[in-house]
């Protein structure tokens, strides 16, 4: 397929120069041929006649193959859809009228030379032809039929090309689609950052005032490790559940120093999930979450646990707190950030084939899961 | 641009001058020599008849001589290979006796053999060739293949000099019909070489016993030399003719004015255009012994009704026609024999309109009312021919009879022939005979073989005794029969045909004859010594 540009190079069948090769061979042969049978005759040997050499006829038919250059570069030149199209028709009649001419001089001229005519006679002789009905329309017809054929297929060419070409724009705009969405990523992802920041930042004010500077400058530490790891991936939509893991292990290392004894985290990765490719920094909105409604709210509440399994071509993450039960306003839980985000984001990039739920546990807590299609870097 | 300049280069081409042309000084070698344009494939073959009648005879006739030739200004026979004949008492055998001197050119003596072989051989070519003898006894049974012993033909060599032919039934114009030159002798090597067409690489192999023989054979024609061994060398003027071929009759005119030929025949059908040379051109003009005719198929409705042939014969005004397409060519017939040496034309159904719708009203169609539409058969060939439309817009005009002109291959003509599906069918006969009975034997034809369907006892007994009689007497007989025949109207004579012969001033000697059967040897050029300019009488 061509580019839109031009640069790639065309198909050997469709470059003129060798059809013009091909023409101008075939036209030496037919040369050669008619002047080999019709050497004697150009030699003037007295028992050869002109009508006897292929010379006599031949012309007549090897006219056209001449013409065909001549045809296909008027066609190529005169197009037919913009404002000239009247010039363009005219030029086109008058070439059906030079070539009608062209076959009545060649049959005069046989004629001539058939007969042994002076050559002075040619004029009367195209007179006679016409006195006997002698002119051919013919060649006309054949001509306007001939360039008819080639604007039909010009046409359809064009066709076929304006077919290419929404094709390519329709990836093109599918790929700037892509590019949107990915832009749209990372806004989401700067709507966690300052959210995140936030209760950082306050945690950092409140080790301050307690004077617990020694822990504040670890959470301050530990932060600059974290923005550092989520500019590194900032570019990605996804990464492998192993980053994202990690990053969730040096995320608890801050919110551990604000919760000190009271927070326990646990990971039950299955080693077959590592790789798989999910949302970047998706686990972090759930767990803040989970550590904002569930840990800090109740006392009692300290188990913080991360899983991931898969499940034939799904991977299944989940994020449990043992804190108390989700509220009974459906709203509010819809309407925070984190889940917001998250559902967002996932239905940017998996559609309908992710979702995520919460739950209340039987016994005591909150699941959040979120189930999405179980991809590595080497899936098609 | 370059279309342009394309174009008025072929506007120039196209507007280029077209009168007053130079046309081509005769080489030295063609100073003494005639030359011919012919538009037909010919064949150096004297037993396969070609059309144009007049090219054929004229090439046939100057490389054999046949028993008799036909005397210029009478048509009588005079001697040619034969140098006298007698007749029987009977009338049934004819005896002729050959020259001593005759020789062929290879120098064989011309024998009677010679003459058996030659019209044995023709007697197996096609009927319309070998009809030419089948007056001879049971030479149309051995044409047919009904008969295999040749020797039963009535052609018979007595001895080397006398030749007797042997006839069913007297036949008064037998000796004059012996000038046809499909009645040429053979050589014995001819029908190898003939067959092989070996003449085109060895033309001197083609023995011949006219006055030329072959010298050259080309695509482009043929050349012939005067023959040493020719009795009557000493007569002839030219030193050779040269037969050019031309790609068409319309071509041929132009050969003749751009000095390329001296002598065209037959010239192109309708108007005649302006020559585009000034070369001094002769135009002759003689009376075909033919006749165009339309035939009413009398076994067909309104048509087997006497008046309704004679309405539609006087409703046809012929010269309106021939004077709006080919005045040139073409003569209105009102009998069925053209005008001949010897015999003045009748005039026997000339045109009259009232008295034509005064008979068709009388046969039941006044007005042309009720009449069927007649379906006209014509050859395909005929499709330009512009009478068939006249005459059917004659008879509406006049009579109100309608026609259906329907164009046909050979095919299906003779289909329709063989079932008698016409009304009026398209027809022309030309003679083969310098005399009025050939024409008029077109009516003893049996219903099966002819366009009419029509016979007449009466006109049969009156054509047989005229075959028996000669001079006045069978003049009168011949009248008797053709104003029967015109008067029963089985058939209309439309048109007869003026040939046209075109000449070079030089030419001389040209003389008319109703067979085209005008003898080359007989012409010379008359060439002035030194070259003049070139200029001349138009045409």
């Amino acid at each position: 397929m061509n580019s839109l540009n031009g640069k790639e190079a065309s198909p050997l069948w469709r470059n003129w120069r060798l059809w013009f090769l091909i023409w101008l061979a075939v036209t030496c042969g037919l040369a050669a041929v008619l002047v080999w049978d019709g050497w004697p005759w150009l030699r003037g040997e007295p028992q050869v006649a002109f009508r006897d050499t292929m010379l006599n006829q031949w012309p007549l038919a090897v006219i056209w193959w001449l013409l065909v250059p001549v045809a296909l570069w008027l066609q190529n030149n005169l197009t037919m859809i913009d404002r000239r199209w009247p010039w363009t028709l005219g030029l086109h009649a008058f070439m059906a009228a030079v070539i009608s001419a062209l076959f009545v001089i060649l049959q005069a001229t046989r004629m001539v030379l058939a007969n042994h005519l002076p050559a002075s006679f040619l004029p009367v002789v195209i007179n006679d032809l016409r006195w006997m009905g002698g002119w051919s329309y013919t060649p006309a017809l054949v001509y306007l039929l001939l360039i008819f054929a080639l604007y039909a297929f010009s046409f359809y060419r064009e066709w076929r090309a304006g077919q290419e070409l929404t094709s390519e724009l329709q990836v093109d705009n599918a790929r700037l689609e892509t590019r949107l969405v990915r832009a749209s990523l990372d806004a989401l992802k700067m709507q966690l950052h300052p959210h995140f920041l936030f209760n950082t930042l306050n945690s950092i004010t409140s080790l301050i005032r307690n004077n617990r500077t020694r822990e504040a400058e670890d959470v301050v530490a530990g932060l600059g490790e974290l923005l550092r790891r989520s500019l590194e991936h900032r570019q990605d939509a996804v990464e492998t559940l192993e980053h994202e893991i990690e990053f969730l292990r040096q995320y608890f290392e801050i919110e551990s120093i604000r919760f000190q004894d009271r927070l326990k985290v646990e990971f039950a990765i299955a080693p077959s999930c590592l790789q798989a490719l999910v949302p970047s920094l998706m686990l972090q909105p759930l767990a803040e979450n989970a550590m904002k409604h569930g840990i800090s709210r109740d006392p009692a509440a300290r188990l913080l646990r991360i899983s991931a399994e898969r499940d034939g071509t799904r991977l299944i993450l989940t994020v449990y707190n043992d804190g108390p039960p989700l509220p009974k306003d459906e709203a509010a839980l819809r309407n925070g950030i984190g889940i917001q985000n998250t559902c967002a984001r996932l239905q940017m990039l998996y559609g309908d084939e992710a979702r995520l739920r919460l739950r209340d546990q039987p016994a005591r807590g909150v699941r959040a899961e979120i189930i999405l299609p179980f991809k590595t870097a080497n899936t098609p | 641009m370059a279309l342009l300049a394309l174009g008025g280069m072929m506007a120039l081409i196209f507007l280029g001058p077209q009168q007053s042309l130079a046309f081509t000084r005769r080489a030295p070698e063609d100073r003494n020599v005639l030359r011919v344009a012919y538009t037909q494939k010919l064949l150096p073959d004297p037993h396969r008849r070609s059309f144009p009648f007049s090219q054929y005879n004229q090439f046939v006739l100057s490389l054999w001589e046949p028993l008799v030739q036909c005397d210029p200004a009478t048509s009588q026979p005079q001697p040619a290979a034969a140098e006298s004949w007698e007749w029987s008492s009977d009338r049934l055998t004819l005896t002729l006796h050959l020259r001593r001197d005759a020789r062929w050119s290879n120098g064989d003596p011309v024998t009677a053999h010679d003459f058996v072989r030659g019209w044995l051989r023709l007697l197996r070519q096609r009927i319309d060739s070998a009809q030419a003898l089948f007056p001879l006894k049971n030479a149309e049974a051995y044409q047919r293949g009904n008969l295999k012993d040749a020797r039963a033909v009535g052609v018979r060599a007595m001895d080397d000099y006398t030749l007797q032919l042997s006839l069913d039934q007297p036949r008064s114009t037998l000796v004059v019909e012996l000038a046809d030159p499909l009645l040429s002798p053979l050589h014995h090597t001819s029908p190898g070489i003939i067959a092989t067409h070996g003449y085109m690489s060895m033309p001197s192999a083609l023995v011949t016993n006219g006055p030329f023989q072959l010298v050259q054979a080309s695509y482009d024609g043929f050349r012939l030399e005067g023959c040493k061994f020719y009795h009557d060398r000493a007569s002839i003027r030219l030193a050779g003719i040269q037969f050019i071929w031309t790609d068409s009759l319309s071509m041929a005119p132009l050969l003749l004015a751009a000095g390329v030929v001296d002598l065209v025949t037959p010239t192109p059908w309708g108007r005649a255009r302006e020559m585009p040379t000034n070369r001094q051109v002769n135009l002759e003009n003689e009376l075909e012994l033919a006749v165009n005719s339309l035939d009413f198929n009398v076994t067909r409705g309104p048509l087997s009704d006497v008046r309704v042939r004679q309405a539609l014969a006087l409703a046809m005004n012929r010269a309106q026609p021939i004077q709006k397409y080919d005045p040139g060519h073409m003569v209105p017939a009102w009998s069925w024999v053209p005008s001949m040496p010897g015999r003045e034309g009748l005039v026997l159904l000339k045109e009259d309109a009232v008295e034509a719708r005064r008979l068709l009203a009388a046969a039941g169609y006044p007005g042309g009312e009720g009449f069927p539409v007649l379906r006209i058969a014509l050859p395909l060939w005929m499709g330009g021919d512009p009478f068939p439309s006249a005459w059917s817009e004659q008879w509406f005009k006049e009579l109100g009879v309608r026609t259906y002109i329907a164009y046909e291959s050979p095919a299906q003509q003779a289909t329709r022939m063989r079932a008698g599906e016409y009304d009026v069918l398209c027809n022309a006969f030309v003679a083969t005979v310098p005399d009025a009975g050939d024409l008029l034997g077109t009516f003893l034809w049996p219903p099966e073989l002819s366009g009419t369907k029509w016979t007449d006892k009466d006109v049969v007994a009156l054509l047989v005794a005229a075959n028996s009689k000669t001079g006045s007497e069978r003049l009168a007989a011949l009248d008797q029969a053709e104003r029967r025949i015109m008067a029963a109207v089985p058939s209309v004579p439309v048109m007869f045909e003026r040939r046209q012969t075109m000449l070079a001033g030089e030419v001389k000697g040209w003389y008319p004859d109703p067979l085209a059967r005008q003898s080359l040897k007989r012409l010379w050029l008359d060439i002035p010594s030194v070259s003049a300019p070139a200029t001349g009488t138009r045409l």
